[in-house]
């Protein structure tokens, strides 16, 4: 039979408890980060990236008198962060949930209610630009309905920390409308950035917990 | 019960770390048996012997399910185990906190 270090005291005879406590919490906290479908490290980056993206946009626009919306080299940024953020999303949390079953991966229900969050999105800018309702030219405004979708999910979950961030993300997308259109992109990335370091905080705190 | 209070079943260093990874989950969710194995580093024989004890004790719960050619066996914590691991951590904390 195969023996690791970790088989050598099989009646734990050998075990001492300071090693047994060390073992655990060492153990405990590897798995929790190996599990971890959002870790706290890409949570940050994230919060930066948005920041960077979102604060660029911010600052080409600011000036506009009238309010055009984001200029056509403003786009490529937002795109690539759209892109580079989805990629690692992807990746990040497909490597966390390997072989992972039961209640965590999201249903199927719950990815169509997502999904028709963001197509319900699309459906509500085009018919406010239709009825010349100014709030469809202001970034935060896509925010509200996927913000609030997914906190409706994770709340019939009962994981309240990403409802928490889920309602955080629609109190954005409302705080924006206050801003005016240029304005909405500065709160945009500063509430989503203030947002994700607070979910990467949660969550760095629950896993030394 | 060891001397020292400590559960003989999970007061073992292989064990500890299967019952620990395992916690890590949330309540209701279950690991493959492979990627148990590659978190833990263990050959598939060795797992199996300590899965076995575990199971026995009712500290775990092992179900097998095939989607045609593939079998996927997956492995999860149950209450009493994770209540086991509950005492143990508490009987650790007090017999280092009286050291």
């Amino acid at each position: 039979m195969n023996t690791t270090p970790g088989t050598t005291a099989d009646n734990g005879g050998n075990f001492d408890p300071r090693q047994a406590a060390a073992l655990l919490d060492q153990t405990t906290q590897q798995a929790r980060r190996q599990l971890q479908p959002s870790p706290p490290w890409l949570l940050a980056t994230r919060a930066v990236m948005v920041l960077a993206a979102l604060g660029a946009i911010w600052l080409s626009v600011r000036g506009q008198h009238p309010y055009r919306g984001p200029t056509a080299a403003d786009i490529p940024i937002l795109v690539a962060f759209i892109v580079i953020n989805f990629a690692a999303t992807v990746a990040v949390r497909r490597r966390a949930t390997t072989g992972v079953s039961g209640r965590s991966p999201l249903r199927p229900a719950e990815i169509t209610i997502a999904a028709l969050a963001w197509v319900a999105v699309v459906v509500v800018m085009v018919a406010l630009a239709v009825a010349g309702v100014s709030y469809s030219l202001y970034p935060t405004t896509v925010l509200i309905i996927p913000g609030l979708a997914w906190a409706a999910v994770m709340a019939a979950r009962k994981d309240w920390g990403n409802c928490v961030t889920g309602l955080a993300v629609g109190v954005v997308g409302v705080a924006g409308l206050f801003a005016g259109p240029a304005g909405a992109w500065a709160v945009a990335g500063v509430g989503l950035c203030v947002v994700l370091l607070g979910r990467a905080a949660f969550i760095a705190w629950q896993q030394h917990a | 019960m060891t001397d020292d209070g400590l559960d003989p079943l999970i007061h073992v260093p292989t064990r500890l770390k299967i019952v620990a990874t395992l916690a890590a989950l949330p309540d209701g969710d279950a690991l493959s048996f492979t990627r148990l194995q590659d978190m833990i580093g263990l050959t598939p024989g060795n797992l199996i012997i300590h899965l076995r004890k575990l199971e026995e004790a009712d500290y775990i719960s092992s179900k097998k399910s095939s989607n045609g050619t593939v079998s996927i066996t997956t492995v999860a914590l149950t209450g009493h185990g994770r209540a086991a691991l509950g005492a143990y951590t508490q009987a650790l904390r007090e017999l280092l906190g009286g050291l």
